[in-house]
């Protein structure tokens, strides 16, 4: 057990081993359309598998007004910042989609979301020349306090079907699945789809960012491409 | 002694066991010389012991993978009524398995088991068999795409080598094999004296290396693909033939369990058959096929 655990400890033999994961980035790419499905198949039940909702003083007081404070802040590599109230984003134009949830546990769900394009966020705020990744902070933070934060680069923040959700199954997203903004990517598993998302900031690289591999679980050892 | 020197080292082609080509070796064993094969190609003896080490990796990994949601349903919805198997725990130290709506304890094996750091805990499949043998998803996922790779590459390198050499025939089941297979079967049941004539493989090979080769292997990693997002969008038609997601996802752990199936039997064939002369013929390529029956040196 013990020699085993130092195997899969080694740094070097976990690089060989990950060196996969650029390989199936690369064949699998970033163009491709994640299934549909229809309204008869949604699924009963929806699990929850997250970060617990946040249930600190900030978010507390954004339910209880409805989030009429809420602002999502897009930020960092912009010619023109913004601070987007939910009617905003609910000005802007809507898209529904019924996908699947791939968690990397192994179960699936499917759920109606709709919400407006990344892409259409990002338009806003013109990305500058220097900008390859977008980084999503979020508002759930784990029992020793790490907050949860995301990352996709801008082949994956365009692509039609990444969607910043207000809406699931017809209704605004109940908070415990991430109200009021989260991120749907349904062409990876689910911890790149974050929750509870309070500020986008456009960056050249995510290096300096809490453990440094662009993510709350990619810094626990999982892949930054979650494709797969 | 010259005279054995000179079978040491004495090649040719030559025609064994029916009408396939093979390369004989004549060597010496004591006074008399012995006869060998070259049965696997380097090719083969490569991607066979490549697939020895990915097939641990990948199957250990693999449960640790399961263990991360400890149950397969045939049904993409979540729904209980769909569900095949769980393995759970329903209070601590008792562990259960529940197949098909059949519930049986299976306490210190599985749902109840070795945590991999001294103790016991709620897990499915316990630490002596996952990769890490503590809980570690990241891990065993990284495990497990590496070792596909390799498996993936070994498999093309032997069946791309193997059909550019033409050796494919010896392995692959032909029609005229099939009346074979029952007087073969007979055969290792005592029921018949002498098996029917065969080439480099029996009959029963060719059938399981075939299934294993071209059937299970391919099986087990299309459905193991259909379980990625990713390939869910450049492969629309693949998740949806198996049945969705969570379907591909019980299709994948039942070739799991019939290919650990292959491997039993396989690993037990070769135990009884003359381990040392197979495991060294896998090494070398020469197999020795009659291996006590020599061939006193005069009568080469």
């Amino acid at each position: 057990m013990k020699r085993r655990a130092f195997i899969a400890r080694n740094p070097a033999f976990n690089r060989l081993l990950s060196s996969v994961e650029l390989v199936n980035h690369a064949l699998i790419g970033t163009r491709g359309l994640a299934q549909t499905y229809t309204m008869s198949e949604i699924s009963p039940v929806f699990p929850i598998e997250s970060l617990p909702t946040p249930a600190d003083a900030k978010y507390r007081d954004l339910v209880a007004s409805h989030f009429r404070n809420y602002r999502l802040i897009v930020d960092g590599a912009v010619e023109q910042p913004a601070a987007l109230s939910l009617a905003q984003l609910h000005s802007m134009r809507q898209i529904s989609e019924i996908t699947r949830h791939d968690c990397v546990d192994g179960w699936s769900a499917i759920a109606k979301w709709s919400g407006v394009r990344l892409a259409d966020v990002l338009a806003l705020a013109r990305p500058r020349r220097d900008a390859r990744y977008v980084v999503f902070y979020c508002m759930d933070t784990d029992e020793r306090g790490t907050p949860y934060y995301e990352s996709l680069d801008c082949h994956q923040a365009n692509h039609p079907q990444v969607l910043l959700a207000l809406r699931m199954n017809g209704v605004p997203i109940p908070n415990d699945y991430g109200a009021p903004v989260r991120l749907r990517v349904p062409t990876q598993l689910g911890y790149k789809s974050a929750k509870w998302i309070e500020r986008a900031e456009v960056v050249g690289s995510f290096a300096h960012l809490y453990g440094g591999d662009g993510g709350y679980w990619e810094d626990q050892g999982y892949q930054w491409y979650a494709g797969i | 002694m010259s005279k054995i020197a000179r079978a040491n080292v004495f090649e040719r082609k030559g025609h064994y066991l029916g009408p396939d080509t093979a390369v004989l070796r004549y060597y010496a064993r004591g006074m008399n010389v012995c006869r060998a094969i070259y049965k696997y190609a380097v090719a083969t003896r490569v991607s066979h012991w490549l697939w020895v080490l990915a097939f641990g990796a990948l199957v250990s990994s693999g449960l640790q993978i399961f263990n991360a949601a400890p149950f397969l349903d045939a049904f993409d919805r979540r729904d209980q009524s769909h569900r095949v198997l769980s393995i759970d725990s329903p209070q601590d130290g008792v562990g259960t398995t529940t197949l098909f709506g059949h519930v049986f304890t299976t306490t210190t094996w599985l749902g109840w088991t070795p945590n991999g750091m001294g103790g016991y805990a709620s897990r499915a499949f316990p630490s002596w068999i996952t990769i890490p043998s503590f809980q570690d998803l990241a891990d065993g996922r990284r495990w497990h795409f590496f070792f596909a790779w390799t498996a993936l590459v070994a498999w093309l390198t032997w069946l791309i080598s193997s059909a550019v050499k033409g050796n494919l025939r010896h392995i692959l089941l032909a029609p005229s094999d099939i009346p074979k297979l029952w007087p073969m079967q007979a055969y290792y049941l005592h029921l018949r004296k002498a098996p029917p004539p065969y080439g480099l493989y029996n009959p029963l090979q060719k059938a399981s290396y075939t299934a294993v080769l071209f059937g299970l292997a391919p099986l087990v990693v299309l459905t193991g693909l259909s379980l990625s997002p990713g390939i869910d969008t450049i492969a629309h038609p693949l998740t949806w033939i198996l049945g969705g997601r969570q379907f591909a996802r019980l299709w994948h752990f039942t070739g799991m369990i019939l290919l650990v199936g292959f491997w039993l039997i396989h690993v037990f064939q070769v135990l009884t058959q003359g381990v040392i002369n197979q495991l060294m013929s896998m090494i070398t390529g020469w197999y020795r096929p009659e291996e006590y029956q020599t061939v006193p040196v005069e009568h080469r």
